[in-house]
């Protein structure tokens, strides 16, 4: 996102140093609360996301409470069965039932993205504070190396790392972990990034310089500023990054290199579904469903908070 | 400019060296024994099949050796042979790349024939129905799964409707007509996504640019509406979404493995998945490599591309 | 396309210049409406032949049919391929290059009489030396496949005796040999052409090679020499060319053959399968080939709680077997098209016996008391399955909720082949869900699964039972299929009471071709050039 970087380069330009650009983002959230028909529209957007994320948040925390029966155990008596008022959803090829699986593989899949995303952030920015600070060779080092992954090219860095990881006798969570790995790894680059502009901002600043003479440290300063300053954009970028994650795990699950059945997995359940598509097609529909409902609560409530946080925005 | 381009063009070079790193590590930490994965089925394994199968490829020598001599054959366009097929890794990328590279510029073209009006008018006629059908289609195109949607597209376009080939692929230049009919599918299922991102984000910056002092000057000095929107806004907005229909590009090589196994396209992503379960690490090394370098260039020239747009940009 | 040199029949010689310049993709339709106003018609109409698209599962992995496995059923190339004898659709060893064989007393000399005027795809000629140099080339470990070398490790020496006898010595006698030199697994290639064999590889089956682009196309045309008549004396095959569209995805496959893109599939998904023979009758022909091989459990028997030397290793192994229900794999996975198979073989297969006994039947109380009584409840079980295989490792994971049901702690992992084999080397799982392809002679099963040296039973399951070993053996080395159907039925009762290989069931698969393929039948395993059937005499009408 060199784009961002970009972007917050040129607005340091326009204000005077002694105002910091978290303190004018706060006063411009303030001028756009004023604002009342735009107000409304981006409040609707949030408002909107954010109940379709809670829902969402709170199934996950509910499943046990809400799932009907054990997501893994077949039964071929009752195999392909329609909804009912036993099965929900109906049942899958296994007889198993399909509502307490989309469930639990929500709760998974939630679960994995949030992970995910924290380990991308844990990673990523202070990689992005140190380089962006301290400029230099480290700086160079690690923006190289970032670029490096970001030149592997789509999902070929996750099915080099899957494949690498599958031999280790992982089980249950642990398995997930790989795929946590993976893609926190890839979602690093981005944060990086991000982080490490407006660090450089902030390392030429006076006040750092201020800090030097007096003694301080100066990173201990710098942090002090930095980190609210990206708070807003990093909290944007990960909550798309959320939905843009469920999609991955979906896809790579669909390749067959998500975690092994029979956890339930929304995936490797829809893949499984693709053969009985044309006497069956609600298997399919029900964890597709699953994946757009999840991925559009992350974007929406992602949006809505753009909206709020994004001075350029608020501008209008 | 010149500086900064012979500057960032010397910057890749690094990138490919780490990449090359990358994905030399990876493709040996992939467990399992290459020797025994090509050789053994029922058959007992056979030492001297094996020291005659790592002479042959170099694989008996020291890691890092084998390194320097892949790259140093590679700098001279030489990847070896696969391990699999016997044949020159090279064909197998000839036979591969241009499938893959003509879907993702298809794709990505349909992608801003879509998006680009879509996106002006949503943004021209902010608030309106058009504006929020805009607005919901692409957030639709953002949450559905590529694989989900594309599949969806077999049944009602092949199946039900028996208007298009559910799968195949034909070389442009030698059956054009049969190459287009075998391409839309696919290209529709790329373009889909992809121009649900372009719509969304030529909306905001046709807006922002709406929004700029230019036009309001423009408009008090009596020029049109549809002359200020389309020769002056338009063009300014097109920028970021340039910009990022590049960078989609970059992500679609490599990006595309799960819509290649869906629709039976021979091109590289699939070649370089099956060769990871092969372990036929020539061809790994090689595509991705290769691919990562088309992704270097990619990014390198949409940056140059957007500091050649757009002047304001400061030279860093 | 390469015209014909000489061709038994004015009309075909017409047509087939016509062919050769008209675009492959259309060449079926084309061509038939072209010589119905070509002057001489009635005589050309009658003449059987077009194009046929054929999509399969999977595709080879080389060219050169000697270092990479064309196997006979889901490889378009298969079609290229021709060996010294030939199988039929019942999957019996019947003559084809080879026109007649002695075996001697002793069973260590087998001598052939080759069949004259065959040629390779270039010409060359298909004779005792030519089949020599390639029996050599398939012994020598630096160019073969070991697959294909184990054919031939009781060979002691090949001599072409002439240039049309062919003699093999065996180190030890065999009752099996003919086996090894059918064109699967030993495809002939001609050796003046080995320097194009990755690329361009030339052979004597009945279809050319022309390309092939890995995973996409492979293109074929009608090998004009091909050795083989029908009853009437017309050359084989009819068919002009066949063009191979692999494609991974059952789905996709039968999509393609709906929409009309190719005209013959193979494996069609289970799920698909009931359904659409149901109503698609009208358009459509099927067949149901009931065995393309046996599924079956390998129990890990080299070391842990399941050992071949552990003190309960075989009840153990038991309540493994008791736990296991063959009627839910063959609904859940197989969607009731298949068989539960006892041993081996299926009641498809001249091979079938039965009279196998000890058959475990499903009954988890008796797993769980035998674990009880052994103080063994929840021993860890790992239910591993290959990656590449839908219902492998969906088998696996319905196994997987048997065995926990039946008081074991099971885990299920799906692994892609190489990691898969270092599991086994490591002996590192417990139970592995997988299949083996249909062995037309027996001795190719039990010998390498069965016996306690063959290399998969070292491999993998590290199964031991002299009894079976004996009569493994003996059974190699006697002629009567009667007498041998006894002693592999004898071993299998083994099988069944060691457990170690615990059979669940035929792996079946539908093929289906529109209506205007015409006389076509695969094999009953699934094969498609068979002698005197398959592609050999199919046709496209219309």
């Amino acid at each position: 996102m060199s784009d961002q970087q970009l972007q917050s380069r040129q607005r340091v330009d326009t204000i005077s140093p002694d105002d910091t650009p978290f303190a004018i983002r706060m006063r411009r959230i303030r001028v756009v609360s004023r604002n009342a028909f735009d107000e409304l529209l981006k409040s609707r957007t949030a408002t909107i996301g954010a109940i379709m994320m809670i829902m969402l948040l709170l199934t996950c925390i509910l499943t046990p409470v809400l799932a009907t029966h054990p997501p893994t155990k077949p039964n071929y008596r009752v195999r392909l069965q329609p909804a009912s008022a036993e099965h929900y959803f109906g049942t899958d090829k296994f007889g198993r039932d399909i509502y307490s699986r989309v469930l639990w593989g929500g709760q998974r899949i939630v679960l994995i993205s949030i992970a995910a995303v924290a380990l991308g952030l844990a990673l990523g920015i202070p990689l992005g504070v140190f380089a962006g600070f301290f400029g230099g060779r480290f700086d160079s080092i690690s923006m190289r190396f970032v670029d490096g992954l970001i030149a592997f090219p789509g999902l070929l860095l996750y099915l080099l790392i899957i494949t690498v990881a599958r031999e280790w006798k992982l089980e249950g969570f642990w398995n997930d972990l790989i795929l946590i790995f993976a893609l926190g790894v890839n979602t690093m680059p981005e944060i990086t990034r991000l982080t490490r502009g407006t660090s450089m901002v902030e390392a030429k600043k006076e006040y750092v310089e201020a800090a030097h003479v007096v003694g301080e440290s100066s990173l201990y300063i710098a942090l002090r500023e930095i980190l609210p300053n990206i708070v807003s954009p990093l909290i944007v970028n990960a909550t798309v990054r959320l939905g843009y994650i469920i999609l991955i795990i979906a896809a790579l699950s669909f390749l067959g290199l998500g975690t092994p059945p029979p956890t339930p997995d929304w995936g490797s359940d829809l893949n499984v579904a693709r053969e009985h598509m044309e006497s069956h097609p609600m298997l399919a529909v029900y964890p597709g469903l699953a994946i757009c409902y999840s991925v559009l609560a992350f974007n929406l409530f992602g949006d809505g908070l753009r909206d709020i946080l994004d001075p350029r925005i608020a501008d209008r | 400019m010149l500086i900064y381009a012979i500057n960032r063009i010397l910057q890749i070079i690094p990138v490919i060296f780490i990449l090359s790193v990358l994905v030399f590590g990876f493709v040996h930490a992939l467990p399992g024994d290459v020797i025994d994965t090509l050789t053994a089925t029922d058959g007992e394994e056979d030492p001297e099949v094996r020291a005659a199968l790592e002479e042959e490829f170099g694989l008996n020598k020291p890691i890092y050796v084998q390194y320097f001599i892949w790259v140093g054959s590679a700098l001279q366009g030489d990847f070896g042979k696969s391990l699999v097929t016997r044949r020159p890794v090279n064909i197998e990328l000839i036979e591969r790349i241009p499938a893959t590279v003509y879907l993702a510029l298809v794709g990505i073209g349909l992608s801003i024939l879509i998006a680009v009006p879509l996106g002006t008018l949503a943004a021209v006629r902010r608030n309106t129905l058009t504006d929020y059908s805009a607005q919901i289609s692409s957030l639709a195109g953002i949450s559905i799964p590529e694989f989900w949607f594309a599949i969806l597209c077999i049944l009602l376009f092949a199946l039900h409707l028996g208007w298009l080939p559910s799968s195949g692929y034909a070389p442009l230049f030698e059956e054009p007509g049969k190459s287009v009919l075998y391409l839309i599918l696919p290209a529709l299922a790329v373009g889909f996504r992809q121009a649900a991102f372009t719509t969304r984000l030529t909306r905001s910056s046709m807006l922002d640019e709406i929004s700029k002092d230019y036009v309001d000057t423009a408009r008090s000095l009596g020029l049109s509406e549809r002359k200020v929107i389309y020769k002056y806004t338009l063009r300014n907005a097109m920028i970021p979404t340039i910009t990022i229909s590049g960078l989609q590009l970059a992500g679609l090589l490599g990006g595309t493995v799960v819509l290649e196994t869906i629709f039976s396209w021979p091109g590289i992503g699939l070649a370089i998945y099956s060769a990871i379960q092969l372990r036929d690490f020539p061809v790994i090394q090689a595509g991705v490599l290769v691919l990562g370098i088309m992704v270097v260039i990619i990014n390198l020239l949409v940056d140059l591309l957007y500091r050649v747009l757009n002047p304001r940009v400061g030279l860093g | 396309m390469s015209k014909l040199k000489i061709s038994n029949s004015f009309g075909q010689q017409t047509r087939r210049e016509f062919l050769a310049t008209t675009s492959a993709g259309m060449a079926a339709a084309a061509g038939a409406a072209a010589t119905a106003s070509m002057p001489g018609a009635a005589l050309a109409a009658k003449k059987k032949g077009g194009t046929l698209r054929f999509s399969t599962r999977a595709d080879a992995r080389g060219l050169d049919p000697q270092r990479n496995v064309i196997y006979y059923v889901s490889h378009p190339l298969a079609a290229t391929s021709g060996g010294l004898l030939d199988i039929d659709e019942n999957m019996d060893i019947v003559p084809a290059i080879g026109e007649e064989w002695t075996v001697s007393d002793d069973m260590k000399t087998y001598t052939f009489k080759i069949r004259k005027g065959v040629t390779f795809h270039n010409g060359a000629d298909v004779d005792a030396p030519a089949i020599k140099w390639n029996y050599d080339r398939v012994r020598d470990p630096k160019t073969s496949h070991s697959f294909h070398r184990s054919f031939f490790k009781l060979v002691k020496e090949i001599t072409a005796v002439d240039k049309h006898t062919l003699r093999i010595e065996l180190e030890s006698p065999s009752a099996v040999f003919l086996a090894s030199v059918t064109y699967y697994p030993v495809n002939l290639i001609a050796p003046n052409s080995v320097g194009q064999v990755d690329t361009h590889p030339i052979g004597c089956g009945p279809f050319k090679f022309v390309s092939w682009k890995r995973y996409a196309k492979t293109e074929m045309v009608r090998f004009e020499n091909f050795w083989q008549t029908d009853a009437a004396g017309n050359s084989l095959p009819y068919l002009d060319a066949i063009e191979g569209y692999p494609k991974k995805e059952d789905k996709v496959r039968l999509t393609a053959l709906r929409t009309g893109e190719v005209d013959l599939i193979e494996n069609m998904s289970y799920a698909d399968a009931a359904n659409f023979k149901k109503t698609q009758t009208a358009n459509y022909n099927t067949w149901d080939i009931p065995q393309v091989g046996a599924g079956y459990l390998a129990v890990q028997s080299k070391k842990g709680p399941f050992a071949m030397d552990a003190a309960d290793g075989k009840l153990m192994r038991q309540a493994l077997s008791h736990a296991i229900d063959k009627e839910a794999i063959h609904q859940a996975i197989f969607n009731g098209l298949s068989e539960s198979l006892n041993g081996f073989f299926s009641s498809s297969s001249t091979w079938h016996m039965p009279d196998i006994k000890n058959v475990k039947e499903y009954d988890p109380e008796k797993s769980k008391a035998i674990l009880r009584k052994l103080n063994a409840m929840n021993t860890p079980v790992a239910v591993v399955a290959r990656q590449a295989y839908a219902y492998m490792h969906q088998t696996g994971e319905i196994v997987y909720s048997m065995l926990e049901e039946a008081g074991f702690k099971v885990t299920n992992e799906v692994f892609d082949n190489p990691v898969l084999r270092k599991k086994y080397k490591k002996a590192d799982y417990g139970v592995d869900s997988t299949a083996n392809s249909y062995r037309f002679e027996p001795d190719q099963w039990y010998s390498v699964n069965v016996l306690s040296t063959g290399p998969s039973t070292k491999l993998r399951t590290g199964y031991k039972n002299e009894a079976a070993d004996k009569l493994i053996v003996a059974a190699r080395q006697t002629r009567d299929k009667q007498v041998r159907m006894e002693m592999y039925t004898d071993v299998e009762s083994m099988v069944n009471d060691d457990c170690a290989l615990i059979y669940t069931h035929g792996i079946p698969l539908t093929s289906a071709a529109t209506k205007k393929l015409k006389d076509y039948k695969p094999a009953f395993a699934g094969p498609f050039n068979i002698s005197n059937g398959g592609v050999r005499v199919a046709y496209m009408d219309g």
